[in-house]
């Protein structure tokens, strides 16, 4: 086993510089491309610690589909005047800056709460014994998930037909 | 020798191979791309540099590398340069999941003829493929020149659209081969189907097959769906503000997405590295002729695999430039009708039709 954990500390401290950058450049575009970095940064590290699956699902959807929509409302709606009017002391910024910090918190007081026997439930060993991780993933999903994962269907079918009926209005 | 040490070495010579045969296959594919052209439409094309004009795509490349390197005034320059780099890397990136043989077989080392066997390279592919619209929104904004921009939302919408029924038909394979892996993919399609014909997916799914075949001509933007840079509407479209190498980066990265594609066309529903017709007999006649022992068929096999495979994407790469020269180019609502309105439903029917058809085979 080749040790991932220096090749992921740098993937790591790109992402960090990127969402950085993200987060004070006053250009859209730049922004949007950094957090373009910072998903296709994520992907890698999911790579590297085994999960293939969320990785390349990251990319497709993320990276390949989401990320182009907003670049692409950027570069039509010409968003540059709204830059100037960004200050890094707003109290607009300051809240939605806490709140996140306060989200990546909770996320990670949620897991540390897990013990090491439910942690190993889930490593890489025990998921190639169940057949690869994409195997077990599925399984989870359409068996355990799979009210939860139709919900979800549903829910972004009334999204997309919302959205067409809105589109569709006359002004 | 040091398994570890082995490993690398293994996996650089592989990096090599793909990267010299990906980039190497370029220059002929321009060659025949042109002799090709004048072969279709009756005149002699190419013909003065070398013998049959073969050393012309040197030529090309010689004139690439010494034009002046200019980037327009009002261009946002870091974009500009960005987009051709990004456009080159997400097909070669791609590449990597696509075997090209089972294994060979050196001293007592077993090596795997794929530079990564990840468990949902299907999909992986998928995701570089979308990565290459950015090359193309990126250039046409960062351009700054309306018909570089007009490329580039042609461009978008026409990538977009039909990465919805390439997926759609790529799904309704994974359906029958109940894997993402590429290589029990190939394992798969490798079993009888009737008599001596295998059970390559384009003969399970010939219209699966078909949709596929047409969205990779959208997704690397070749003839009929050439829309992006339709030279008889807006000049070039969204490399026209590129020149010298930048412009060589776009046009070899076209040729590495075609590549790309028609391997992934050719692993998905040929059959992928598995023998043609007559390639048992050729691997018998061997093992008689030279008295080959296991470790020498193995490797024989899978020398035989890549040529298979290389000759299914060769022919696949000769049906893009046959289409290229026969058909004229779709107007943007056809395009877009054809994919919407044609191929989007069809791809959901023939989706239903492979889940009952599994249903029905299991």
């Amino acid at each position: 086993m080749v040790n991932i954990i220096y090749p992921m500390a740098a993937l790591c401290l790109i992402c960090a510089a990127l969402a950085v950058v993200m987060l004070f450049s006053k250009d859209a575009l730049t922004c949007a491309m950094s957090l373009l970095g910072v998903l296709l940064g994520t992907a890698g590290i999911y790579g590297m610690i085994g999960a293939h699956f969320v990785a390349t699902v990251q990319l497709v959807v993320y990276a390949g589909a989401i990320m182009v929509l907003f670049i692409f409302s950027i570069m039509l709606l010409n968003l540059k005047k709204f830059g100037k009017d960004f200050h890094v002391l707003s109290p607009k910024f300051l809240l939605a800056s806490l709140s996140a910090l306060s989200l990546v918190g909770i996320g990670s007081w949620a897991i540390m709460q897990w013990s090491p026997t439910e942690r190993a439930q889930w490593s890489n060993e025990a998921m190639l014994a169940a057949g690869g991780n994409t195997k077990v993933l599925a399984h989870s999903l359409f068996t355990q998930h799979g009210i939860a994962f139709e919900a979800v269907s549903i829910a972004l079918i009334v999204a997309l037909i919302g959205a067409v009926t809105l589109a569709k209005r006359k002004f | 020798m040091d398994p570890v040490i082995f490993t690398t070495t293994a996996i650089i010579a592989k990096i090599l191979v793909l990267l010299g045969v990906t980039l190497g296959v370029v220059p002929i594919m321009v060659w025949f791309e042109r002799r090709g052209a004048g072969w279709f439409q009756g005149r002699p094309g190419p013909n003065r540099v070398g013998p049959f004009g073969l050393l012309q795509p040197l030529a090309d490349v010689i004139k690439f590398f010494f034009k002046e390197d200019w980037v327009p005034a009002n261009a946002n320059k870091f974009y500009y340069l960005m987009a051709p780099v990004i456009a080159l890397v997400a097909p070669l990136a791609a590449i990597s999941v696509i075997p090209f043989g089972s294994h060979i077989i050196i001293g007592d080392h077993v090596v795997h003829l794929q530079l990564a066997n990840i468990d949902s390279g299907v999909i992986f592919i998928l995701a570089f493929a979308g990565l290459e619209v950015y090359p193309v929104i990126l250039a046409g904004w960062a351009s700054n020149n309306k018909y570089s921009t007009l490329g580039a939302l042609r461009g978008s919408a026409q990538v977009v659209s039909y990465e919805i029924s390439m997926g759609l038909a790529l799904l309704s394979m994974l359906l029958f081969y109940g894997t993402f892996n590429m290589n029990e993919m190939v394992t798969w399609q490798s079993q009888s189907l009737l008599g001596p014909i295998p059970s390559w997916g384009a003969f399970l799914n010939p219209f699966a097959a078909l949709v596929f075949w047409i969205s990779i001509f959208a997704e690397t933007n070749r003839l009929p769906f050439d829309l992006p840079e339709g030279e008889s509407e807006i000049v070039a479209g969204y490399h026209l503000e590129y020149g010298a190498f930048k412009f060589a980066a776009f046009f070899m990265a076209e040729y590495c997405a075609m590549i790309m594609a028609s391997a992934l066309l050719v692993t998905v529903f040929f059959g992928g590295y598995g023998f043609l017709p007559g390639m048992q007999m050729l691997l018998e006649m061997a093992t008689a002729q030279f008295g080959l022992a296991e470790v020498g068929i193995q490797n024989v096999t899978a020398l035989l695999q890549f040529i298979s495979l290389a000759s299914k994407v060769a022919f696949i790469m000769f049906v893009f430039v046959w289409v290229r020269w026969s058909l004229p180019r779709f107007r943007f609502d056809q395009l877009m009708d054809l994919g919407w309105k044609w191929l989007f439903p069809l791809s959901l029917v023939n989706l239903v039709y492979s889940a009952l058809l599994t249903w029905y085979m299991n």
